[in-house]
């Protein structure tokens, strides 16, 4: 998309200019501009702006029973110190994180690349991998969890044809981590795939057309041209995604039992905050562990941004 | 275009207009009210739709609502109701969890209600009402109890020409016996070793001559030499090969792998009898003998919520649920033991394929589950711990260690 | 020539294997779904499996709407997902409308802030909204989960990006026809920001239709829960009897699955645009 003059002046627009303007027509803009700003902006402070400090007070305070709580001062940050459950939460996120990302990322660009191709059936092939994007993962989590059962689950049947006795997908707490690993980048390749797609689609023709003169092979074209050029969009993806793989909660709520063996070696950050706020009635350590997150996400995010510059090419 | 603004504007406007009353149109102009009545199992909604017409002909102008919540969330649902003033306006209590909310003021106190009303307790076994009485007032009146029994499939005992269960059992027999229904090539286990503890651990223990929690109330007896041999016992089973694992049992659910032939015995409540009673196999004993017999027992109660807006409707709803015309519902389909004394006897012909005389036959030397004000938490505790008991993962002794530790301190918080 | 064209041959023949490949592990957890769903008990635990029911068990469905009122989830569902998605598209347009097209005092400010939303995890807002859904008195209710819904820093910014793109001729003509920034806004830029609108549109309703935590913690009873906070439930009181489960889970999915089978299109361009530029 085009930058828009307005997009640059943006920056620098806080003085009032009189152009061609009068005044009457500014102030009636202003009017407007206020009217037309002024539900979201309400909604996004009382229901977003606000909270965030309201969490932040809410780190520092114990919750009773019933709703009454009091201030306790740093008591929540220092008994996250000694928690190993939220040291293993984040051990788990980081875990999770690390193989959804990239690897999620490596497959949709390879989906992406293949249906980029001239071959029949394209719209098939990515209607059928769009399909999880559009399943509630409340249902995901259901088939693929009856897919795993390690006694009568279709995967270890599979397995067995082979002569493989299967593990234990979710119960084991060596494997059941990895196991929801396998449904978060199925369930999410579609969505990648789709806005891979794109980004190859904007790709102009010309470079490959100038590439197959030069008598490159797929191989090189794929890695100097395709990559440098998709770059920015795998940016973009990898940033998206990392958030999202950060805040993990559905697959593992549905997938481990609470008196699953395997609910330490897989519950993530945003499942324990769940647990406090919601289930064990500690919100005031519940909102030190989402402040937590929050200054997490962020630096992560800076560091990407900072990273950035080596590898996206923008043109 | 316009109008479709319009439209929208409207739908809007008014969703958020509607939320303003949501509250009070319950009570609308002719004199009818509506109020809501919390519980977990499902396998009562039949029983209490009917006890709910019995009483509306009764009192035509109280609308009763039902709302189900699975038990593993349904306290968590009430605490996070009785924070936002939105309970059901009758709900379900149990042992664990009463003293906590009586004091926090979130049900209401009923002992003046009831001496109003002439509304007798005696009709109620003593243990029951002690359960619900806090600092000297009733919260809650009895709606039921349940005690444990050994379920047994007969069609696996038959096949491997074993005789079925009886009182003569003790331990070393329901063991000799798994061993013997256990059948590897059929997918067969003689026991489940479940990890629960009504039913479960609880019975085991005091089978044992071990103790839950001390009478002054103070320290917690999982690390006791009964206790932890009661423990062994139980997860010998697994170790053995004769129940499913762990992971077997969190995978798929042990009352299912039971009701398909896949276990031949298990330990379970008489809350199974719904589920059971259409199986021709399946039929139930009372629990073998340890060192001593024991079982658990354990009732429900109805409360009211402390804020409900309709207290008259709710008092009145809570005495018929306590009645006895309630009570013989609730026998008749064989759901659960009512607690209304002598409606038992019609509970035990409800389901005559199904011996339930022997969850009866427990009362004689039943005892009740600990209802300190921290059970709650310690039931998680339990939980959080034991599963690593149960996988293998953690040996007994650090197990009930670690699970006394955090028992203890919980008993010593206010 | 005869071996370039086998070349292409061969190699379109590799495309389509690794395609069909992966396809098969995307469709067969579905295939897997109707199939279970369709089974008795019995069969569902059978070893080895048994992979087509003998009777088709349609009474696995009937078991589910009998224990949980499936259509009120749905229609509970289906008005959250309405009414957000109509909120956000008109909330966010006429904000980024603002923002891209009038200069107006403490625009950038205002505008940052609101960006600054999105920088944070959702989980920081959770416990304050909770909170103010308990002093509204709104638990359990459909507008519980639906208002905070309604506002979208994301929205504002995806629809900012399409205003600022189109020309300034349209609105300066529009203007000396003595149209009102709201005339200008409805009659002019919304028409053209049509993509914008639908892509935010799938976004919201693909959303909407399947959160699960936030439905979860507001609504638990049965009157205003929404698909995916009943589909738990089920597991929570059907406990692992597959065959039950799957046919709630085939139920929840499946008119999402009809609205994108029509909407193809719309929904592929949709995310494609939300996730690009």
């Amino acid at each position: 998309m085009k930058e828009h003059p307005l997009q640059i002046k943006m920056n620098t627009n806080t003085k009032l200019k009189v152009s061609n303007l009068t005044k009457t027509r500014k102030s009636s803009d202003f009017f407007w501009a206020y009217l037309m700003i002024a539900p979201t902006m309400l909604g996004l402070f009382i229901f977003y702006l606000w909270p965030i400090f309201q969490t932040f007070y809410f780190s520092f305070t114990e919750w009773g029973a019933f709703g009454q709580f009091e201030w306790t001062g740093l008591d929540n940050y220092k008994r996250m110190l000694e928690d190993t459950n939220l040291l293993k939460s984040f051990k788990n996120t980081g875990i999770y994180i690390i193989f959804t990302v990239p690897i999620g990322i490596i497959l949709s660009i390879l989906i992406a690349v293949l249906l980029n191709q001239k071959i029949k059936g394209k719209s098939v092939y990515r209607t059928l991998y769009f399909l999880p994007v559009i399943t509630m993962p409340a249902a995901i989590a259901m088939v693929w969890k009856w897919l795993y059962n390690s006694d009568y689950g279709l995967l270890n049947y599979i397995l067995s044809l082979f002569g493989i006795k299967g593990p234990q997908w979710v119960s084991d707490p060596k494997i059941a981590l990895y196991s929801i690993i396998v449904v978060a980048i199925w369930s999410g390749i579609g969505y990648n795939m789709v806005i891979f797609l794109s980004g190859l689609q904007g790709i102009p023709k010309s470079y490959y057309e100038a590439a197959e003169i030069d008598g490159a092979g797929p191989i090189s074209v794929f890695f100097k041209i395709t990559l440098p050029l998709l770059s920015p969009v795998i940016f973009f993806v990898s940033i998206t995604s990392l958030i999202g793989a950060f805040q993990v909660f559905d697959l593992i709520f549905m997938m481990i039992g609470k008196s699953s063996t395997a609910l330490e070696s897989t519950q993530s950050v945003v499942y324990l905050f769940y647990q406090h706020a919601f289930v064990l009635n500690d919100k005031g350590y519940a909102a030190a562990i989402a402040v937590l997150l929050l200054v997490v996400i962020l630096i992560i995010t800076a560091i990407q941004m900072v990273l950035q510059k080596k590898w996206v090419h923008y043109d | 275009m316009k109008k479709w603004l319009l439209l929208l504007l409207t739908v809007i406007l008014g969703l958020i207009g509607l939320a303003g009353c949501s509250n009070d149109d319950t009570a609308s102009g002719d004199g009818k009210v509506e109020i809501t009545y919390g519980f977990w199992d499902k396998k009562q909604v039949a029983a209490i739709d009917e006890v709910i017409k019995l009483f509306n002909e009764k009192y035509p102008d109280i609308k009763v609502k039902t709302e189900i919540t699975p038990y593993g969330q349904y306290f968590q649902k009430l605490e996070t109701a009785a924070t936002g003033a939105a309970l059901p306006d009758v709900m379900w209590m149990n042992g664990a969890h009463v003293q906590q909310y009586a004091e926090g003021k979130v049900i209401l106190p009923l002992t003046d209600l009831a001496k109003k009303d002439n509304y007798s307790l005696d009709n109620y076994p003593k243990s029951l009402t002690d359960l619900y009485t806090v600092k000297g007032e009733i919260f809650g009146i009895p709606k039921d109890f349940d005690t444990t029994g050994l379920w047994y499939n007969k069609k696996i005992f038959d096949e491997a020409g074993v005789p079925y269960p009886d009182d003569s059992w003790d331990w070393n027999k329901l063991k000799e016996v798994a061993k013997k229904l256990t059948d590897k090539d059929k997918d067969i286990w003689g026991f489940a070793a479940t990890m629960g503890n009504q039913g479960g651990y609880y019975d085991l223990i005091w089978q044992n001559g071990g103790y839950i929690i001390s009478d002054d109330g103070k320290s917690a007896g999982f690390d006791q030499p009964e206790a932890i041999e009661a423990l062994n016992y139980n997860i010998s089973f697994i170790k053995e090969g004769l129940s499913p694992t762990q992971a077997q049992m969190t995978e798929t659910a042990v009352s299912e792998l039971f009701s398909s032939g896949k276990v031949a015995m298990m330990f379970d409540g008489p809350w199974m009898v719904q589920e059971y009673k259409n199986n021709p196999d399946i039929n139930v004993a009372v629990v073998p003998k340890g060192k001593q017999r024991a079982v658990s027992i354990h009732g429900l109660a109805n409360v009211i919520a402390a804020n409900t807006k309709h207290k008259d409707a709710a008092w009145k709803f809570v005495q018929f649920l306590g009645s006895k015309e309630a009570a013989e519902i609730f026998a008749k389909t064989g759901t659960v033991i009512p607690a209304y004394n002598d409606t038992q006897d019609a509970w035990v012909q409800a389901v005559p394929t199904i011996n339930l005389q022997a969850f009866i036959d427990g009362v004689d030397y039943s005892v009740p589950l600990p209802n300190e004000k921290r059970t709650g938490e310690i039931w998680q505790y339990e939980t959080d711990v034991l599963k690593k008991v149960w996988s293998e993962e953690e040996s007994i002794e650090d197990g009930v260690k670690e699970l006394t530790e955090k028992a203890n301190e919980a008993l010593s918080k206010k | 020539m005869e071996k370039t064209r086998q070349l292409v041959k061969s190699k379109t023949f590799l495309i389509h294997f690794v395609l069909i490949v992966g396809s098969v592990a995307m469709v067969m957890p579905f295939l897997w779904m109707i199939l279970t769903s369709l089974k008795t008990y019995a069969e569902s635990i059978h070893v080895p499996p048994v992979i087509f029911p003998k009777d088709l068990q349609w009474g696995n469905f009937i078991e589910v709407f009998g224990l949980l009122p499936f259509f009120k989830f749905m229609f509970n569902t289906f008005i959250i997902t309405v009414v957000r998605t109509a909120g956000q598209l008109f909330l966010c347009s006429l904000a980024a409308y603002a923002f891209a097209r009038i200069e107006f005092p403490g625009r950038n400010i205002l505008f940052l802030l609101a960006l600054s939303v999105l920088m944070v995890p959702g989980q920081v807002f959770l416990l304050p909204q909770y909170m103010i859904m308990v002093k509204l008195g709104w638990l359990n209710t459909l507008q519980a989960v639906i208002v905070p819904g309604m506002f979208s820093a994301f929205g504002t910014f995806l629809l900012r990006q399409f205003f600022m793109g189109l020309p300034k001729e349209l609105e300066e003509a529009a203007r000396l026809d003595g149209c009102n920034h709201f005339q200008i806004y409805w009659k002019v830029m919304l028409p053209l920001a049509k993509p914008g609108l639908i892509a935010l549109g799938i976004f919201t309703t693909l959303w909407s239709w399947n959160e699960l935590m936030w439905p979860m913690i507001v609504n638990s009873s049965p009157e205003s829960m929404t698909l995916s906070v009943g589909l738990s439930s089920l597991q929570g009181q059907y406990l692992t009897n597959y065959p039950v489960l799957m046919a709630g889970s085939f139920l929840a999915i499946l008119s999402m699955l009809v609205l994108f089978i029509i909407l193809q299109k719309q929904f592929i361009e949709g995310i494609a645009v939300t996730g690009g530029k």
